[in-house]
């Protein structure tokens, strides 16, 4: 089974973008140009972050992905289909 | 050392142009080349909006440096959020409005190409989703990025002046480091270092590459310590940035060829240029 990366709780995202340096790291640069997670902002009553994954994530380490988030915004869960079979 | 690239926005004129200037490697960033371009452009009433080496790169680095002129003195106030970041990103260093527009102007960047805008537009409409940010003034302030304000109405009441509506920018430009590791074992040293901050941990929108989501961001700061303000990081992170040896090592890493005398000479470079304004 395919392990992948998910947003568990948009809610206490603060747009610190830190998942996005290290899922830069990877590709060892600098910058959002590229990058397979973005942090939108959205506003309704107050403002809100939108965690945007897109699936090609699932082949950097997602483990440390996770790990950067200051609040335990992103999880990771197993699926029997992996992200390109769906 | 490595010249500083600035954009040049010319609001009568809804022209913009964009320069290398080597004359500001010595002012290192922020409140430094703030300074500096105000003393070189003081007779058409600049607003610059100056970035530093560290911002976009490193934890904690993440404010703009505004300097502008207010009742006969020279301000600088210094805004939160993602602006910083994207600047950077644009692949600039300063943005440089000039002069004052005959109507209303919204302003898009999108790296270092202008586009005017004089009609009614929805700022938010304008850049790239994930890859910008947006100042506007809206119900008697400046808000950037939906929330961070600055400290004080300076800035919005000079925007009203110039009738300036607001800007939108959107950086896609992507750097790479020669020595990366190194960088990165910098980087992380730097986010660990969460005890040496001077506000707790909170729950708040948080400013770029800053863990915190602390209860001060919002609001931005006035003034303060000229080398932490040249790179440009947050006063929240002073006991920080303030270390010589740190700052040097994040400046090396990026490769700016500062000596340690350049930096601690660099509070009495700002004094002498505030001087002879």
């Amino acid at each position: 089974m395919s392990k992948r990366l998910i947003v568990t709780n948009s809610k206490k995202c603060i747009g610190c973008e830190l998942c996005v340096f290290q899922a830069q790291t990877e590709a060892r640069k600098v910058g959002l140009e590229g990058s397979p997670i973005r942090i939108l902002r959205e506003m309704k009553d107050k403002l809100q972050y939108v965690v945007d994954i897109d699936p090609s994530i699932n082949k950097l380490n997602i483990e440390k992905i996770k790990a950067s988030c200051p609040k335990a915004v992103l999880d990771i869960t197993e699926s029997e289909k992996s992200y390109d079979e769906t | 050392m490595k010249p500083k690239k600035i954009a040049y926005i010319n609001l009568a004129k809804n022209e913009y142009e964009v320069k290398n200037l080597t004359e500001l490697e010595p002012y290192i960033g922020g409140v430094g080349i703030g300074i500096k371009l105000y003393q070189m452009h003081q007779a058409e009433d600049p607003i610059i909006f100056s970035i530093g080496p560290l911002n976009g790169f490193f934890p904690f680095a993440s404010k703009t440096c505004v300097t502008l002129e207010n009742d006969g003195t020279v301000e600088d106030l210094y805004l939160g959020g993602s602006l910083s970041s994207r600047i950077k990103y644009a692949g600039l260093d300063a943005i440089v409005f000039l002069n004052t527009s005959s109507q209303n102007t919204l302003v898009e960047f999108e790296n270092d190409a202008v586009r005017f805008f004089n009609e009614n537009i929805v700022a938010a409409s304008l850049g790239l989703p994930g890859k910008k940010s947006v100042l506007e003034a809206a119900e008697g302030s400046l808000v950037l990025d939906g929330y961070f304000e600055p400290r004080i109405g300076i800035l919005y009441s000079k925007f009203v002046k110039k009738n300036l509506n607001g800007f939108v920018i959107t950086g896609t430009k992507a750097y790479e480091i020669e020595d990366f590791a190194k960088y990165r074992e910098l980087f992380k040293k730097i986010l660990s270092m969460t005890d040496r901050m001077k506000v707790p941990e909170s729950t708040n929108p948080s400013c770029f590459a800053c863990p915190m989501g602390c209860d001060l961001s919002k609001y931005g700061e006035v003034g303060g310590n000229v080398l932490v303000h040249s790179l440009v990081a947050c006063y929240l992170a002073e006991d920080i940035y303030n270390d010589i040896g740190i700052v040097f090592a994040c400046l090396d890493v990026l490769g700016y060829k500062y000596t340690h005398e350049d930096l601690e000479n660099f509070p009495e470079l700002i004094s002498k240029t505030l001087k002879d304004l």
